[in-house]
């Protein structure tokens, strides 16, 4: 044991990592989660299923290389977010861009001819205790849901996913300034959408 | 007051559409000297750009919570 205790990463061989004792039900334990995950970036069932189980069987396949430096949940959350941006950019690439609205002129709306909100954004007096409650992260996902396809792709891939503004150049052939917009108009839309219920006061 | 003052300056005057890009911005990469403090300017003297923020801040929080929720 004390002989174990003392071997290093540099001198396991492969079978000794981490990952090398993972048997499929522990990785299959997270399938519940992967697949919702997957699907509020998919939005189809079938596509986020056979993303899952590629992922999951993809994963096992490889399991000696996870080292138990992140969660098993993050690493097996890297290796969906791979198989999904490969997806994403054979359909962007397939499908010409969808005339999606315009959504600067659309936010037009909100501002004054001096640019000034014309109705008072709600107020937010506790974020923390706001996004505990059930009600609200379901309005959230539902707003999530009604963006134009792409937008909301690329903003689950943002703050679900945890790709930066790099990642997302890199994944999606798209640059800066574009990640940046349609970023800009989800938050605007996700805001909007959301100020029907008084953002969460209602 | 002095700050609105200042807020009213043509170097620092922005629109709340200005301010709002801004703030979006600002939750993927540090702004640069100049916007940033033309935002800073901006927020102490409007309400509703605070609020946006707050709201930006609060999606941010909510797919967090969203995603951790089991």
């Amino acid at each position: 044991m004390a002989d174990q205790a003392r071997t290093t990463d540099q001198t396991r061989t492969p079978d000794q990592t981490p990952g090398a004792t993972l048997e499929f039900v522990h990785l299959a334990e997270h399938r519940v989660y992967l697949l919702r995950i997957a699907r509020l970036e998919l939005r189809d069932e079938h596509l986020a299923e056979d993303c899952v189980s590629d992922a999951l069987t993809q994963a096992y396949e490889k399991r000696a290389s996870f080292r138990g430096a992140s969660s098993l949940k993050t690493w097996l959350t890297s290796i969906l977010k791979n198989r999904i941006v490969d997806l994403l950019r054979k359909q962007w690439r397939e499908q010409p861009l969808e005339p999606e609205p315009s959504g600067e002129q659309d936010f037009d709306k909100l501002f004054d001819e001096t640019g000034h909100y014309i109705q008072m954004p709600s107020a937010v007096s506790d974020p923390a205790d706001l996004c505990q409650q059930d009600g609200f992260l379901a309005a959230v996902q539902q707003c999530v849901d009604k963006l134009p396809k792409r937008i909301g792709q690329v903003f689950v891939l943002r703050e679900v996913f945890g790709s930066d503004t790099g990642e997302l150049c890199k994944d999606l052939g798209i640059t800066t300034s574009n990640v940046w917009v349609q970023l800009y108009r989800a938050r605007m839309m996700l805001r909007t959408c959301l100020e029907k219920g008084g953002f969460g006061r209602a | 007051m002095l700050k609105r003052k200042i807020a009213r300056h043509p170097v620092f005057r922005i629109s709340c559409q200005h301010a709002s890009r801004l703030l979006s911005q600002r939750e993927e990469a540090p702004l640069p000297f100049a916007p940033r403090l033309r935002l800073w300017v901006h927020l102490c003297v409007c309400d509703a750009c605070t609020n946006v923020s707050r709201q930006f801040q609060t999606l941010r929080l909510a797919m967090q919570r969203w995603r951790e929720r089991d």
